[in-house]
């Protein structure tokens, strides 16, 4: 009896498990250690043939000013999303934790551009940023800072900073609504003991509100960090990373150079090295302490 | 605080509440109106917010047969990838919620770290098995692929809320003799219920706009999805702006109506583990 009800538990236990554990080693695990197997195989679309190189695909990378571009442009793309995301974020979160009229439809309409599908949400803008036809332009016209349209994403010194702009956009709401869950989760009788103290409140905000909530924005800052740098849809539709590999970042790289070209070989190099970077940087959070990672999800 | 004080304290806050307001919804008006705008005044310069003489005929355009097939092949893909991701994600997360054996820690640790894999650092492997097994350009590739996406966030998700289930209802259930599987079925899943409902939005609000894998491994436009099949219309429609803004908004519908009926069990699932730790 007793051993038979250890056996069901331990079926559970483990037959409950296995197909999962079997699929996510299969098709996650597997093709993280194959891509660096690959990476030392050279082939293209000519010579369709792997033929082992080792390490030299690498070495030609390091070598090629396009791949320093491409980290330089994948380390201001992220750093720029993921601030202005959660700052921003923040800000918008500490507005909707107010007791005001209309609150609560406006909690509920500000997580619209995270709902909406990423090609969406590029077309979109594509066509807002519009030299001739786009909202944005026409805007700046009629209150006359500008006088002629400005080619937001075919000038090469602002593509980046518009391509950023549309991420924020997409993403703010949910930096928005993690914050606001966390806001609402502060201790209520902190923040009275603070306020008979005297405390304005801007130094409410920065003696109880922020180490509050610290710990939940390091999740957030780290959550991010990792979908932006990993983040594809947006850049390759508004930019495809151009103009002049300018806002180009390691999935557009990777696509490009493993869809486009088909040199296997190369993609597989560049998404090695895109993780080595997005461990770096993830090593470098936890290093100034910004990490409080206990239950996380994306 | 005085009267006259707090009023000024609402009003400086409502016009924050306007602009965010904008900031949300002046580009989502934008693609709405455009949709209704008659080609001519799609083309106006300087644009204009409003449309003046509201049409339907972007709509009628863009449902044209290959969009239906787009649609179809959303569907297809999300729906089996959230039939697969959801049961087995379930069963691993109760396992993961309910027993303490070192193996399990160790793939709790695996699901963690899969969720932060990069799709672009996997996608050629992921690619050669699909085409070794003969399976390019169809349903299949993409829900093997998608599946990478769903499942270790689900698990991870689902199991917070078990985590929360109590366990006494499943020891009660064994006193009075039922087995650990009736146990499972008929105590566990009814109470995970609205957590397998925030779980099953995120799958699809994932999935329907999944790009990457649908761009690289679909190369017939009989099995293009719906954000690929937009993206062939940049090239294609050019500047058409009215029917790209009306297949736009056909897409957007279904997931911002699912979010929008489900919004509340959708954000506490969201959240829950995030801030309470």
């Amino acid at each position: 009896m007793r051993s038979s009800k250890r056996n069901s538990e331990l079926w559970i236990a483990f037959g409950f498990m296995m197909p999962a554990a079997i699929l996510v080693s299969v098709l996650m695990y597997w093709p993280m250690v194959d891509t660096f197997r690959e990476s030392l195989f050279a082939s293209s679309f000519i010579n369709p043939t792997p033929e082992y190189v080792g390490f030299e695909t690498y070495r030609r990378i390091l070598a090629d000013p396009v791949f320093w571009q491409i980290l330089r442009n994948s380390v201001v793309w992220t750093m720029g999303v993921v601030l202005l995301q959660n700052v921003v974020g923040f800000f918008i979160a500490l507005l909707l934790n107010q007791q005001l009229p209309g609150q609560g439809i406006l909690r509920s309409l500000v997580l619209l551009p995270w709902v909406l599908p990423g090609v969406v949400v590029a077309i979109l803008w594509r066509f807002m940023y519009d030299p001739q036809l786009g909202l944005v332009n026409s805007f700046l016209m009629r209150f006359g800072a500008i006088d002629r349209g400005i080619g937001w994403l075919a000038e090469p010194s602002i593509a980046m900073a518009a391509v950023i702009f549309v991420a924020f956009w997409k993403g703010f709401p949910f930096s928005t609504v993690i914050f606001l869950a966390a806001l609402q989760n502060v201790d209520k009788e902190q923040i009275e003991a603070a306020k008979v103290d005297g405390a304005g409140p801007v130094r409410r905000l920065i003696d109880v509100v922020i180490p509050a909530i610290a710990p939940v924005a390091a999740v957030n800052v780290l959550l991010t960090t990792i979908l932006t740098f990993n983040y594809f849809d947006i850049i390759y539709v508004l930019t495809r990373g151009g103009p002049l590999n300018k806002t180009a970042i390691f999935p557009t790289r990777i696509y490009e150079v493993g869809f486009g070209q088909f040199r296997f070989g190369e993609a597989a190099a560049y998404g090695t090295i895109s993780v080595l970077v997005l461990v770096l940087v993830v090593a470098s959070l936890m290093m100034f302490r910004f990490f409080g990672y206990k239950e996380v999800r994306s | 605080m005085t009267r006259h004080a707090k009023r000024l304290r609402i009003a400086g806050l409502s016009v924050l509440q306007i602009v965010v307001a904008a900031l949300v919804l002046l580009p989502f008006f934008w693609m709405l109106s455009v949709s209704f705008k008659p080609a001519t005044e799609a083309f106006a310069i300087p644009a204009e917010l409003w449309p003046r003489n509201p049409t339907l005929e972007n709509y009628v355009l863009a449902l044209r047969p290959e969009f239906r097939r787009y649609f179809l092949n959303s569907m297809i893909v999300s729906g089996a990838t959230l039939a697969i991701t959801i049961p087995l994600g379930l069963l691993a997360a109760y396992s993961l919620s309910r027993f303490q054996y070192r193996i399990l820690s160790v793939f709790l640790a695996m699901v963690v770290l899969a969720q932060f894999f990069p799709a672009g650092a996997m996608i050629i492997p992921i690619y050669k098995i699909v085409r070794s097994a003969g399976l390019l350009d169809t349903y299949a590739s993409l829900i093997i692929a998608y599946i990478t996406v769903t499942l270790p966030v689900a698990i991870w998700m689902m199991r917070g809320f078990l985590m929360r289930v109590p366990r006494t209802l499943e020891e009660a259930a064994a006193i009075d003799g039922a087995s650990p599987l009736r146990a499972f079925v008929d105590i566990v899943i009814p109470l995970a219920r609205p957590g397998i409902v925030a779980t099953s939005v995120f799958v699809l609000i994932v999935t329907w706009q999944e790009f990457l894998f649908a761009l690289s491994f679909t190369s017939s436009k009989e099995m293009r999805t719906l954000p690929v099949g937009m993206n062939d219309y940049i090239g294609q429609y050019g500047v058409r702006y009215g029917e790209l803004m009306a297949s736009s908004v056909m897409i957007s519908v279904p997931v911002i109506a699912v979010f929008f009926f489900l919004q509340r069990q959708f954000v506490a699932g969201l959240t829950a583990g995030a801030v309470k730790g």
